[in-house]
Order: C-alpha cells, then structure tokens, then sequence
C-alpha cells in the first residue's frame, strides 16, 4: 500500500511538469494563474498521500491549509491583476 | 527508488522553478512561478519531515505572499500607466552610472560567507534536541517547536512580532498608492467571502489551538486569518471608520504589547526575561499565542490593504 501511495504522488509530482510548462508558456495571465491553482490541487492530493504513507495527520492541516488559501490566490488574481482584455505578451 | 524519484522531482522542479521565476520579465509571470514555488517548496518540507515549516510555507509562502505581490503588481500597473514617460528617462540614467554587475559583488561575499560557514560546521552534530525534549515536561506544552518558540527562545518571536509591525509601519508612512478602479464585487465573490470567512476563522482557532502538541501555531493561525481579512478585503468589505483609528492600532499592537508585559512581569517575578514557572507556562503561552494570532492576522490584512486605512476613505 506504501508503494502504491508513493507511486501515485510521484504520477501527481510529474503531473505538475505539465502545469509548469503551461506556466511557462501563458499564453495568458488566466493561463497561468489557473495552471498555479492545478499546483495548489494537485499538492493537496500529494499532500494526503503522503500524510497517509507517514502516518502523520498534521499533514492533514497542511493540505487544509493549501485548499483554503488557494481560494484567496485565485480570488486576488481576479480582482487586482485580470482585465478582461487580457493580451500578455513575454516580451513585455 | 520510489521515494528517491519523489525527491529528485522535487529538488529540480524546486530550480527550474525559482530559475524561471528569477529570470522571467513578465512580472506576472514570474509571481505565479512563484507561488507554485511556495507550493512545492511546503511539499518539499513535507518531505524532510518539517511539518511545522511545511504549515508555514503553505500559509505564508504560497498563500498569502501571492495575493499581495498580485496587488503590489496592481498598483504598480496603476503607477506606471500616468509616469511610464516620466519615469523611463532617469532609469536609463541610472543604468549607465551603476554597472549591472556591481551588485554581483556583494552578492558574492555573503555567498563566501555563508560557504565558509557551512563547510566549517561539525559534520555531525546532535544539536540541541535532546535538551528540548529533556525539558519539554516543564514547557507547559507538548509540540517541541512550540515549546522553543514560546518558551525556551520567546525572545525570538516577540522580536518577529515587532518585525512585522515595523513593516507595517513602513508601509503606512510610505502613504499607499491608492488603487484606480475598484469594480462591484459581484455575487460569486460576495457569496464565496461569506461562505469562506468563517471556515478561515474556525480554522485558525484550530491551528491556534492545535499549536500546543502538534504543527500549528500563532503565526500559522494568524496568516491564515490574514487571509481571511485579506478576502474580505477584496470582496470589497471595509472598516467602519470609527475602527481604523485607535481599535485597529490597539490590534495591531496587542501581540507585541502582551509579549513584552509579560517579559517585564515575568522578569520581575523569576528574574529572567520570558522566564515562565512550569504552572503558569501553559496558560501564559496560550494567551501569548491568541493575542500574537489576533495582531499577525491584523498586520498581514493591513499590509494587503496598504496605505494607512483612513487615507483611503475618499477613494473607496
């Protein structure tokens, strides 16, 4: 059962490789912000396997942590740096 | 082999990453790079075991650093779109005095530094756990980390506590840039900020209370109630302005002022500073630990917020 946790956070950890790339890439800033909440779910998942693998529930409040302040990213992002018009160019 | 490859996919993602957000000229950019930064590097203290530090980063690092780069980045925007003609010609100026290379120097130093320092520690050293946990019965708590944060050095966290209010100070007299455009919140958000802001406030009471014999902790509870201030925040929720003068003050001040009360009190009584007799440690810890919640949650909000609250009063 370890391993098959382990293995599945690893699937996760890769997961994110493609998150980091359409980071990278944007093209736009909703892109980008929505590949950084993709981050924030995928280490909740992380988070509770491993907190399953160790035995150790305060990983628990970690992955609580995550999920709550996630929502407070995404609803800054919105308020303060999204126009509608969005045109986001790297050689800015 | 399974693990191993967990780590080594944290570590280089960890480098691509900081590269990248380092490297990137869209500040936009290099914020969301940095908040998946934060989010791996909490993962990859989950990984050496650090829980505590894990809590920190997720509260701090990933949360609550990115929606206030996300609203410096704002006012940036607001600043540059009427002084983008002004400014430019001075930077140029700038540039051709100061060779870009000249911060590299002292850079390069306090790299020299701390490289000597590393190469020069002990290569194996048990540090000063197992005094921690011979004196944890008379902390008055039972999380080692907590007991070395309220207890054993107290000194350090009232010292954090005036560190974070002096910032906060900094940016108040700096007399905030007030934002252009503050649009309708909208009933997605105002109904999200009424449906969160309680569960962000339960939360923190846990962690708070949680602090005593597990990860947890004032400054954990205290950012994630921050956050709670900072999404109501955004949603467009304001003080009444009756608050913003001296209760708001009082807050912000109370963690640091019962912190060194109890210093002065408990150096009278013992003769050391944050000396606490082992019967009183728990409830005195406890109570530090709730007004240092309350006045860290106060300041992150009001460094979200940025100028002082009362300026603002016209524009909002």
């Amino acid at each position: 059962m370890q391993t098959l946790y382990l293995a599945l956070a690893l699937f996760l950890l890769v997961n994110l490789g493609a998150g980091m790339w359409r980071i990278f890439r944007g093209p736009t800033a909703a892109d980008r912000m929505l590949s950084a909440q993709l981050f924030g779910t995928t280490a909740v998942a992380v988070l509770l396997l491993l907190a399953q693998t160790k035995e150790n529930t305060a990983l628990l409040d970690v992955a609580l942590v995550f999920a709550l302040l996630a929502a407070v990213t995404a609803v800054a992002f919105v308020r303060r740096a999204w126009t509608d018009q969005e045109v986001d160019h790297d050689s800015e | 082999m399974l693990q191993w490859a967990l780590d080594a996919l944290l570590g280089l993602g960890l480098l691509w990453l900081a590269w990248c957000a380092l490297m990137s000229p869209n500040l936009l950019k290099a914020i969301v790079l940095f908040v998946a930064f934060g989010l791996l590097m909490a993962l990859a203290w989950v990984r050496l075991d650090a829980p505590d530090i894990a809590l920190a980063e997720a509260a701090i690092g990933a949360g609550l650093t990115g929606a206030l780069l996300l609203a410096a980045l704002a006012r940036l925007r607001f600043a540059y779109a009427d002084e983008e003609t002004v400014g430019s010609p001075a930077q140029e100026e700038a540039k051709v005095r100061f060779p870009q290379w000249l911060p590299a120097v002292p850079l390069l130093l306090v790299v020299a530094g701390l490289g000597y320092v590393v190469l020069s520690l002990p290569p194996y050293a048990t540090g000063l756990s197992t005094e921690v946990t011979a004196n944890l019965e008379s902390s008055g708590v039972s999380n080692p980390v907590t007991a070395v944060l309220l207890n054993f050095r107290g000194y350090d966290t009232l010292l954090e506590l005036v560190v974070l209010l002096v910032a906060l100070l900094g940016v108040w007299s700096l007399d905030g840039l007030a934002l252009g455009r503050e649009t309708a919140p909208g009933p997605v958000l105002d109904t999200l900020s009424r449906f969160l802001t309680p569960v962000f406030i339960l939360v923190a009471a846990y962690l708070l209370w949680v602090g005593a014999h597990a990860p947890g902790g004032a400054f954990q509870a205290g950012s994630v109630l921050g956050a709670a201030g900072v999404l109501l925040l955004l949603a467009g929720w304001r003080f009444r302005a009756g608050l913003t003068e001296l209760p708001l003050r009082l807050v912000l001040v109370a963690g640091p002022g019962a912190f060194v009360i109890v210093a002065l009190v408990t150096m009278l009584m013992e003769g050391q500073l944050l000396e606490y007799s082992p019967e009183q440690a728990s409830i005195l810890i406890l109570f530090l630990e709730t007004t240092a919640t309350f006045s860290i949650g106060a300041t992150l909000a009001a460094l979200f917020f940025g100028g002082r609250p009362q300026d603002d009063k016209e524009h909002t």
